[in-house]
């Protein structure tokens, strides 16, 4: 008896250990809320358009911010999201048509080599341009163009990222991406307008004014709420902390004792001063003074397009000042960043009349300035070990573009009581080093 | 075993304030029989599992014995991430905590006993499935320690014994994350910290026979510092990358905690014997994981993880039924505190404060010979965000360990 009492206690220990030892998973509940997520369409520039590392191809598109916002729709109702995706054996494409770029290595003039971004090509694929793939039968939901100005929306455009998916030679923006009768939308606009002037340094045409920008803006909600259809509006980043204006440092030029005597010498006179070790650059300032030349101050800003080998080999910042081009200077900032707090007001402004919700792409900016920490990695917004931007400096990588979806996700949540899951940011490339 | 839960609950509730043990990394399976009873005997001398329990108890003891015992433990840990409500599970092989006690006397009857001692109070490997949310924090770690107990015991009246041990450990760790580099195919990194660890300490402990029926008994394990001098850091990261992550030694340390125990044992009749334990464990040591790399780079500095644990109360007892002169029943329950603040809650140690309940037997074959087994039962939740990581989800843990012993005695 004792002896069947033990067996069985001992068959029942191991059936135990076999059998329930393995929490169980409760299947999440999901839900879309007060939205009709199922055909959403995304407008905006090149973050949208998955535009990364300087080039649109293939794998970029596919980790865009539309099609990640898309994807976690698809959890709650949304339907099929289409891209015009570029073909994926094509190398891609850059606005100003060379190839995108990858981490390399590069070897300066002073025969330093050096992990630096390279194009993969000489050239990008043009292809691309050539040929339009519209198709009645699959309309596209990501209207993310790389340069897209608000503006540009309501008329024919001859931005060839546009035209290779135009319905027509005639057809607007406007037209093509209503055409699917959206039932949830997402706006990202106003931020090509912001970085175009700061990409040239401030020396393009000024920013168009934000009353402007609001009839714009409140022309393409009409159209987009007509059927009653919900959306997220995003804020405009703060683009002078992307990686592209603050990668190179103002007081990047660094002295021995007799570069210092020779140009103290030379500029003494003017009024600046130099000390061996780090000094600021010499910029281009018309207004400082007869020779049109000054130091750069420390809260202005060196575009990532300076060509470096000038300033190692060709004292480029240093007897031959750097030009305006690659330079935001304290008034030319302090213009940016009051055109970006009015726009980013009339996005406020114009959600809460049309009750729409708002990402705040801004706060989000922001935060990556002074870093934070997702699931254990560090990101930030220092140039490829930061994490989120890709090596253009100024469009994220398919990370960043996660890590920035989940904001989205969390807009839309918090205003339209849904329950749509993030992604796992770290489930998408950052940086790929050789 | 929803009727063992149910069962259990209702013994837990009879002996509130409830029974249990430490939490953290430690495994607390030292003892067939004090296992049977919710891992509670600090003050009922059974076996030479006493050389662990108290070693005040080992000068009861009125033969040589030797018992070699193991537990294998089946866990599982579910994590749920709260933003992305997607899961992922432990795939943790099973743990073998062991134990093998020696109680010898030169005559029958000497009021000095010796006793020897291996046993496994900390160790686990924890490995988390490929690619989980959590990589960047963990993908498996393995501690191990073996401590070694010499014992001497002496019974200083018919009704008091004291004794003390001296414990060295040794010990193996191995933590291993990812490193959050991609190389070419979008591999991310990977880091391994290995190395050999050594501690001493001591166990000491006093029995006492209040009367025929009520015992108490005072034990105190001390802190054991198992310090890590010469560990090997391996990374494995994009060839472009290798001079920032310089292969090379490291040090660290983990504190084992001290652990203070006040237990009874009341003989109430000849078939039921009763035992109730309280401990106190000193978590407050483990405030920091600190790793210092020989070779600092930007990109590899070295790290101080607060962990800031808090010392925890535990409560553990049970009973046991004396069916005939050759089987034994038992049965017991415990609970424990978490001594993990919810900042500090990562997936290597995903505690909780948590119920447990134990069930047992022995059975003596001869007089010499007899054998013991035990079953565990615990599931644990905790939903917590980590500080240093922010990662932020539930851990679901359920685990289940039975064990074996076989006892002889001349």
């Amino acid at each position: 008896m004792n002896r069947i009492i033990t067996s069985i206690s001992i068959a029942a220990f191991t059936a135990l250990a076999v059998f329930s030892c393995k929490p169980k998973y409760e299947e999440p509940t999901f839900s879309k809320g007060e939205i009709d997520p199922s055909r959403f369409v995304m407008i905006g520039g090149g973050h949208v358009a998955g535009y990364m590392n300087d080039g649109l191809y293939f794998e970029g598109q596919e980790n865009s911010l539309a099609n990640i916002i898309a994807r976690q729709l698809a959890k709650v109702g949304g339907g099929n999201f289409n891209q015009p995706l570029v073909d994926q054996s094509s190398i891609g494409i850059s606005s100003n048509l060379l190839s995108p770029m990858k981490l390399g290595y590069k070897t300066d003039c002073k025969g330093v080599s050096s992990l630096s971004p390279i194009r993969i090509a000489a050239q990008g694929d043009l292809g691309i341009f050539n040929q339009n793939i519209y198709s009645t039968n699959a309309l596209f939901g990501n209207y993310g163009i790389p340069g897209l100005k608000l503006a540009d929306v309501f008329s024919s455009n001859s931005n060839p990222f546009f035209t290779r998916m135009a319905s027509s030679i005639s057809a607007s923006i406007m037209d093509d991406a209503f055409a699917s009768q959206p039932t949830f939308f997402s706006l990202f606009l106003g931020l090509e307008e912001v970085l175009s002037y700061a990409k040239s340094g401030g020396t393009t045409e000024y920013i168009q004014p934000n009353i402007l920008f609001e009839y714009f803006y409140d022309q393409v909600l009409l159209t987009a709420t007509a059927n009653g259809a919900k959306g997220v509006l995003a804020t405009i980043p703060d683009v002078s902390e992307m990686p592209y204006f603050t990668t190179i440092p103002w007081n990047g030029l660094t002295l021995d004792a007799a570069s210092n005597t020779t140009l103290n010498s030379i500029y003494n006179p003017l009024g600046y001063y130099f000390t061996v070790g780090s000094n600021p650059f010499m910029i281009v300032d018309s207004t400082a003074n007869a020779f049109a030349v000054r130091q750069i101050l420390p809260t202005e800003l060196l575009t990532l397009s300076l060509p470096l080998d000038s300033v190692k080999c060709n004292q480029m910042g240093v007897l031959f000042p750097i030009r305006d081009e690659f330079v935001l200077d304290a008034g030319e900032l302090q213009y940016l960043r009051g055109v970006i707090a009015e726009y980013n007001q009339v996005i406020r402004d114009l959600a809460a009349k049309y009750n729409l919700a708002v990402v705040d792409v801004y706060d989000f900016s922001k935060n990556l300035k002074s870093g934070f920490v997702y699931n254990g990695v560090t990101m930030s917004s220092k140039f490829v070990s930061g994490g989120a931007y890709s090596l253009d400096g100024i469009h994220f990588n398919a990370k960043g573009n996660a890590l920035l979806a989940n904001e989205f996700i969390k807009a839309i949540n918090l205003n339209y009581k849904s329950r749509i899951p993030q992604v796992d940011a770290n489930a998408f490339n950052s940086t790929l080093f050789p | 075993m929803k009727q063992i839960y149910i069962f259990s609950c209702i013994l837990s509730l009879f002996f509130l304030p409830k029974l249990s043990y430490a939490q953290g990394f430690q495994v607390n399976f030292q003892g067939q029989k004090q296992q049977g009873m919710g891992c509670a005997g600090t003050a009922l001398f059974q076996d030479g599992a006493s050389i662990f329990y108290n070693p005040g108890s080992v000068a009861f003891s009125n033969e040589n014995s030797i018992n070699i015992a193991s537990t294998p433990i089946f866990s599982n840990v579910l994590y749920v991430d709260s933003a992305t409500q997607q899961a992922y599970r432990t795939k943790n092989p099973v743990g073998t905590p062991f134990s093998a006690y020696g109680i010898f006397q030169a005559h029958k009857h000497d009021k000095l006993k010796f006793g020897i001692a291996a046993y496994t109070p900390f160790g686990s490997t924890v490995q988390w499935e490929e690619n989980w949310i959590g990589r960047f924090a963990l993908t498996r770690l393995e501690l191990k320690a073996i401590y070694i107990q010499p014992t001497l015991s002496y019974r200083i009246a018919d009704v008091i014994g004291i004794g003390a041990g001296f414990i060295i450990s040794t010990g193996n760790v191995n933590l291993q994350k990812d490193v959050p580099v991609q190389d070419s195919l979008g591999n991310y990194g990977h880091a391994e910290l290995a190395g050999k660890a050594l501690g001493f300490g001591f166990n000491a402990g006093i029995h006492y026979d209040l009367n025929k029926k009520l015992s108490v008994g005072i034990t105190y394990r001390s802190q054991i510092n198992m310090k890590v001098k010469n560990g090997v850091a391996t990374f494995t990261v994009p060839p472009s990358l290798n001079t920032n992550f310089p292969d090379g030694a490291f040090t660290g340390a983990l504190p084992l905690p001290n652990v203070t125990t006040l237990g009874w044992a009341y003989k109430a009749t000849k078939k039921w014997h009763f035992v109730l334990d309280i401990n106190y464990v000193g978590w407050k040591a483990y405030d920091t994981l600190a790793f210092d790399y020989e070779k600092n780079t930007t990109s590899l500095l070295d790290t101080k993880s607060a962990r800031n644990y808090k010392s925890i109360f535990a409560f553990r007892g049970g009973a046991m039924f004396k069916a005939n002169g050759k089987l034994d029943l038992r049965l017991g329950s415990g609970f424990g505190f978490s001594p993990v603040p919810d900042a500090s809650v990562t997936p290597e140690t995903p505690d909780a404060n948590r119920f447990y309940f134990t069930g047992g037997l022995s059975y003596r074959f001869t007089e010499k010979f007899s054998i013991d087994a035990s079953i565990y039962y615990t599931q644990l939740k905790r939903t917590a965000q980590n500080a240093e990581t922010n990662l932020y989800g539930t851990y679901r843990t359920k685990a289940v360990a039975p064990g074996f012993s076989l006892i002889y005695k001349w």
